[in-house]
């Protein structure tokens, strides 16, 4: 960041995006011979942001991308190797809050808990009930 | 808030089935666990644990008590910004006293205080902001009450205790010497673990992590040897800092304006404190992670210290004798290159035996010190 003008040294590579591209490789040797998953939690590393920027553009972009709206934006994409998800949260100001990579099927954030079906469930019945009544004898017979 | 206690067939509502209620997916839950994992470093796969723990856990009554403060730690724990992630925090607690946020005032406002106290006796936490004046009750009252009473009426049945700010924790400016109201850590006038989670203010994300950890896994973090949370108070700021580099090489700004400064090099020579501060400035930073005061050009108070008020001068380096707060730091020679970390260490070495005394004064009630 250079919101005083000093130098941060942010603008330089430091390799540890090649060490971080090492490390998803073995996660997902791992996933590939007996599904275990993990993730890495890139605000914990000491990332410059042209390390980060560096792993974005080696880790490429895959087949899916979603976007979601929970209490601030966040954005999920399956880099260009399979089974290997960038997860980004963002928080207050757009500002990103937590940032991770996941070796995995498909990540947590994106499955529906079951919770949220039964409440979902819940909500429709209502919705059919308390406008639409007739509906709502046909569909219990 | 006070005045919006949940009705009692809601009482033993879980988090999930009441946010469920509200619209509030278990995604957001997800996000907020991983969050909080993060700034607590801990493992990413730890997330989907604190989510489930979350979901489960009872909306925590939480009395928060203020005594002599400023109103900083309150600023800082409810910094202006738009509904976000960081928020959902205040979804998880029912504050059900604090005497400048709640709408409640004058007897209606203590009134709150001991129906929490009465209503969830035992398993309430009590967050403390302010130290408390043992010299003379009356220099400091809520309500005709003295800050003494109030504290040990109200810790009495509680689950917790998390003192927030330096006030709290280690006397912080009212205790600064000469200390004229005998200003204690709230750690000195009660047997109960209290957490201490320091700094004038303390970083937002420390006190609401701590909560979330708290509720999600209903244990205390790993502490240290001053009673705060190792997650954010694990490392030196000078540890995280991204000007150490220069440090190592030796190259330090000399005044505020000179071409170090300008430079961005290490503000070592001008007051810096970081080598003998532990906090998470460097790292988690201020203002939703846009910057810290080092990064703004400006040396480390060493806020989250013990006495750090008494530290001989924010702008002498450490090096510099200053009386007897920096007795510690008087045979550690301007770090160069050459001597570079080995004089960080044995700054930090001298520095924790004065801080473990600077704390152990700063908890001890003013009658026993006398």
């Amino acid at each position: 960041m250079h919101s005083t003008g000093a130098p941060c040294q942010t603008e330089n590579t430091t390799g540890m995006a090649r060490s971080i591209l090492a490390e998803v490789a073995r996660m997902l040797d791992a996933l590939a011979a007996d599904g275990t998953t993990g993730s890495i939690d890139l605000r914990s590393l000491p990332l410059t942001e042209a390390d980060r920027q560096q792993l974005e553009e080696m880790m490429g972009r895959g087949e899916v991308v979603a976007e979601l709206e929970l209490a601030g934006r966040s954005s999920v994409w399956e880099t260009a190797y399979a089974g290997a998800w960038w997860v980004r949260h963002r928080g207050a100001g757009d500002k990103i809050s937590s940032e991770e990579i996941t070796v995995c099927p498909i990540p947590n954030i994106l499955v529906t808990h079951p919770a949220d079906i039964k409440a979902a469930a819940l909500r429709i019945k209502q919705e059919i009930l308390e406008n639409h009544p007739s509906q709502a004898e046909a569909t219990h017979g | 808030m006070a005045d919006n206690k949940p009705q009692n067939n809601k009482a033993n509502q879980t988090l999930g089935e009441m946010l469920t209620e509200r619209g509030v997916s278990r995604r957001s839950f997800l996000k907020f666990a991983s969050y909080t994992a993060s700034i607590m470093a801990l493992p990413a796969t730890a997330a989907t644990a604190i989510a489930d723990g979350l979901a489960k856990a009872r909306r925590q009554s939480v009395i928060w008590l203020s005594f002599q403060e400023c109103t900083g730690c309150t600023e800082s724990i409810t910094r202006a910004s738009a509904p976000s992630i960081e928020d959902l925090i205040f979804d998880f607690i029912s504050l059900d006293y604090h005497h400048t946020l709640q709408n409640a005032s004058g007897h209606a406002a203590e009134a709150a205080r001991e129906q929490a106290m009465e209503e969830n006796a035992g398993d309430y936490l009590v967050v403390v902001d302010g130290s408390i004046p043992l010299a003379n009750d009356g220099y400091s009252t809520i309500a005709g009450i003295s800050n003494r009473q109030m504290f040990e009426e109200t810790v009495a049945n509680a689950k917790a205790i998390i003192a927030v700010g330096s006030c709290a924790t280690f006397g912080g400016i009212p205790g600064a010497n000469p200390n004229p109201t005998g200003a204690v850590a709230v750690s000195g006038l009660t047997d109960k673990p209290v957490i201490n989670i320091s700094g004038c203010p303390p970083i937002p994300e420390a006190m609401t992590g701590t909560i979330a950890y708290l509720l999600s896994f209903a244990d205390i973090p790993e502490l240290d040897h001053l009673g705060r949370p190792k997650a954010f108070f694990g490392e030196a700021i000078h540890d995280r800092c991204y000007r150490r580099p220069f440090y190592e090489k030796g190259m330090f700004a000399k005044s505020f304006d000179d071409e170090g400064a300008r430079q961005g090099w290490c503000l070592y020579e001008v007051g810096c404190k970081g080598p003998v501060t532990y906090n998470a400035c460097a790292t988690l930073k201020w203002n939703g992670g846009v910057s810290f005061p080092i990064q703004s050009g400006h040396g480390c108070l060493g806020c989250s210290e013990p006495g750090f008020w008494d530290m001989g001068g924010f702008y002498k380096p450490l090096s510099t004798p200053t009386g007897d707060a920096l007795k510690y730091a008087a045979g550690a020679a301007v770090a160069g290159a050459a001597i570079g970390a080995a004089s960080a260490i044995s700054v930090r070495s001298k520095r924790d035996k004065v801080m473990k005394a600077a704390a152990a004064a700063a908890t001890t009630p003013a009658e026993e010190t006398e």
